[in-house]
């Protein structure tokens, strides 16, 4: 135990060294809410948060990770609204990612802050495919791709056709996940869609879904699956998500899976995917994928700060350690990184990024795929 | 309930004498009476009102719900697997446990102490880490498949994502749980019994027969009726070891709700599963009031 006098001596100690530095009750701590993988907030918290510090002196931001908890981000979200309206503190000054348009009511009640090159200058560098809006911020973005074994594979496929005719070639060496279970799988299902209806991603819309119309277009595509089924890795086994796939193609069991563009850079990285496995995107119509997009409410407690953190997110610093340390793609242009970066990574650069709709027409892919693909099965 | 929920002291004494309840017996209500509360508030209730929500479609009280679950053949598939899976995993489980059990009864020493050890491993092995360690160990190019390819065996296909992976899965999980209630019936056998047997010639498997089995015909049925309701609910095994389809009723109501966002249906299915669970729980509650009232 400290005795009193030890303690006053000590405090004051303390003190003096602390009042040479920024006091500590001058640090302001933003509030950021990320419900994305570990990959994202340990890259939040082990990279980003030092190198935001040093740029901003004085400033600092504090993770709290909502994955898995009740509907993650869009629950902090529902909490800032029902806090504007309450007048109270949301607690949370920026989200890592968020829908706005998935939060009933937000978008018309004003809780999401307007960004713009005026107030973060960055923005100005964005990547015109990212689509971006006034209340959200695209700032990293994935898309799946085929991951492969070099060794086993000499010559990776440049199109659908040719993937179909690999896997027919090599049975029991593809596989992809189960639709419902991760985005890898769910893109790949939806690849065989878009095959079967002319490629044309435009021909599913957000509001254009009817289901029988959508029963007919979908059987195409359940057709072309159900022809490569007996040929994917155990006649029709399909890991259940993401990692589980990723997870086959390092135990060597296939040679060729559908995956994150991220994932597995990042996998390959780690060390946690052999050095042989390379990825590729189909060249007649890539694969789906997306951008993460981050909003800060109008009612942060410190908007300011919450600016320079965006406008830190997009700064090529981090957008190289965002390409660099996740494997994901940067919000902004590739023009506006070192060139060195870009040619190491030309092959997975897309050139399009489709994507398919939400709603009623995920709901009948994930089904129709249980229903008419996967019970297809044969086995001894 | 506020009037059980009172301290004995509290309680006129004419109430007690008219209900010719004791202040000890309310002392025991009043310590019942927080679980029991927490029970019918946050299990029952619920319970009732989403089997009510069932029944009523568009403010109409119909059955049409579980008219269409019986009719769906992927639903009915999924319901088959999910009873078979049960069913099998269970009785494997419990004839191995029941092998560890009889060993344990009639040995002694280090290695009986250590089997005792290790059949209870499980216990405090989580589900997603067997889950895990099963795909690394039967897993392809798993570890198990490697040492076959040691002595010269090269047709191995691994049982990951087929039906024979949850079952293994199930098998190794629902080890300790029977060993202990078949070593507690086991050792209620008098060894009187046995060695008199045995003093008129009966063989073992006679012993087994009309000594062991009769007088163990409870315990038997007690864990079989609580790995089968552990098995047929369980999520993460089948999940992460099972074939996409059919897919156990867990996954699949899981599926249902998250991913189709049809909480009606999934609701459907919830109530069909507690049914069959309640049947064979009421025969396990059956089964425990008779031994417990045998045993006074």
């Amino acid at each position: 135990m400290l005795s009193r006098r030890q303690f006053l001596a000590t405090s004051a100690a303390a003190a003096t060294l602390v009042s040479t530095r920024v006091s500590a009750a001058d640090i302001k701590t933003l509030q950021v809410y990320i419900d994305g993988d570990t990959n994202i907030s340990d890259w939040w918290n082990n990279i980003l948060k030092p190198a935001f510090e040093a740029a901003h002196p004085g400033h600092t931001f504090n993770v709290t990770i909502t994955r898995g908890v009740a509907d993650g981000n869009r629950t902090i979200a529902e909490r800032a609204l029902a806090a504007m309206q309450a007048k109270a503190d949301p607690q949370v000054d920026y989200f890592e990612e968020i829908e706005p348009a998935a939060v009933a009511g937000s978008v018309e009640a004003g809780l999401w802050l307007e960004t713009s090159e005026a107030n973060v200058p960055n923005l100005k560098m964005i990547n015109p495919a990212a689509l971006q809006t006034p209340i959200r911020m695209p700032y990293r973005g994935s898309q799946v791709l085929i991951a492969y074994d070099s060794a086993k594979v000499s010559n990776p496929p440049k199109t659908f056709a040719d993937l179909v005719a690999w896997a027919k070639a090599n049975p029991g060496r593809f596989t992809y996940g189960r639709p419902d279970k991760g985005g890898s799988g769910s893109n790949f299902v939806i690849r065989a869609i878009h095959e079967g209806n002319g490629q044309d991603p435009a021909a599913f819309t957000k509001d254009n879904f009817d289901a029988a119309k959508a029963e007919e277009m979908l059987q195409k595509g359940w057709a072309i699956l159900k022809d490569l089924h007996p040929f994917t890795f155990g006649e029709g086994t399909y890991p259940a998500g993401n990692t589980p796939a990723l997870q086959l193609l390092a135990q060597g069991a296939v040679d060729m899976i559908p995956a994150w563009s991220d994932q597995a850079l990042q996998a390959i990285k780690n060390g946690v995917l052999p050095e042989t496995v390379k990825v590729v995107q189909l060249q007649d119509l890539a694969l789906c994928g997306g951008f993460a997009y981050s909003a800060i409410p109008t009612n942060a407690t410190d908007l300011e700060g919450a600016l320079a953190l965006a406008n830190f997110m997009l700064s090529p610093e981090t957008q190289t350690s965002c390409v660099r340390d996740i494997g994901g793609f940067p919000g902004i242009s590739w023009d506006n990184l070192p060139a060195d970066l870009k040619a190491e990574y030309i092959d997975v650069i897309p050139v399009s990024i489709p994507t398919y709709p939400s709603g009623d027409w995920q709901t009948a892919k994930n089904d129709g795929w249980y229903k008419n693909v996967a019970t297809n099965i044969v086995r001894d | 309930m506020p009037d059980v929920a009172k301290p004995s002291g509290g309680v006129a004494p004419g109430y007690t004498l008219s209900t010719g309840l004791g202040s000890q017996a309310l002392a025991g209500l009043a310590l019942v009476a927080l679980p029991v509360g927490l029970l019918v508030t946050l299990t029952l209730l619920p319970t009732v009102r989403m089997v009510a929500a069932t029944f009523l479609v568009e403010g109409h009280l119909s059955a049409e719900r579980y008219f269409a679950f019986f009719n769906d053949a992927y639903t009915m598939a999924n319901l088959r697997y999910t009873l078979e899976m049960g069913l099998v995993s269970a009785i494997a489980a419990l004839s191995v446990s029941f092998g560890i059990a009889l060993y344990l009864r009639f040995s002694a020493g280090r290695i009986a102490t250590m089997i005792h050890g290790l059949s209870l491993f499980p216990l405090f092995v989580p589900s997603i880490i067997i889950s895990y360690a099963l795909v690394r160990f039967l897993g392809p190019n798993g570890l198990f498949q490697l040492l076959l390819e040691q002595v010269g065996f090269t047709q191995y296909r691994t049982p990951y994502l087929t039906p024979v992976g949850p079952f293994l899965a199930f098998l190794w999980e629902n080890i300790p749980l029977p060993v202990l209630v078949l070593s507690a019936g086991l050792s209620q056998v008098s060894d009187h019994a046995v060695e008199a047997a045995r003093d008129l010639g009966a063989k073992a498997p006679r012993i087994l027969w009309e000594i062991l089995l009769p007088q163990m015909r409870r315990s038997l049925l007690i864990a079989f009726a609580l790995i089968f309701m552990g098995i047929i609910g369980a999520f993460t095994v089948p999940y992460m070891l099972g074939p996409p389809a059919p897919e156990m009723m867990s996954v699949f109501m899981q599926r249902t709700l998250g991913n189709l966002h049809d909480p009606a249906s999934a609701q459907v299915q919830a109530v069909v599963l507690m049914v069959i669970s309640s049947i064979v729980g009421g025969f396990y509650i059956a089964t425990m009031a008779k031994s417990s009232a045998g045993a006074r």
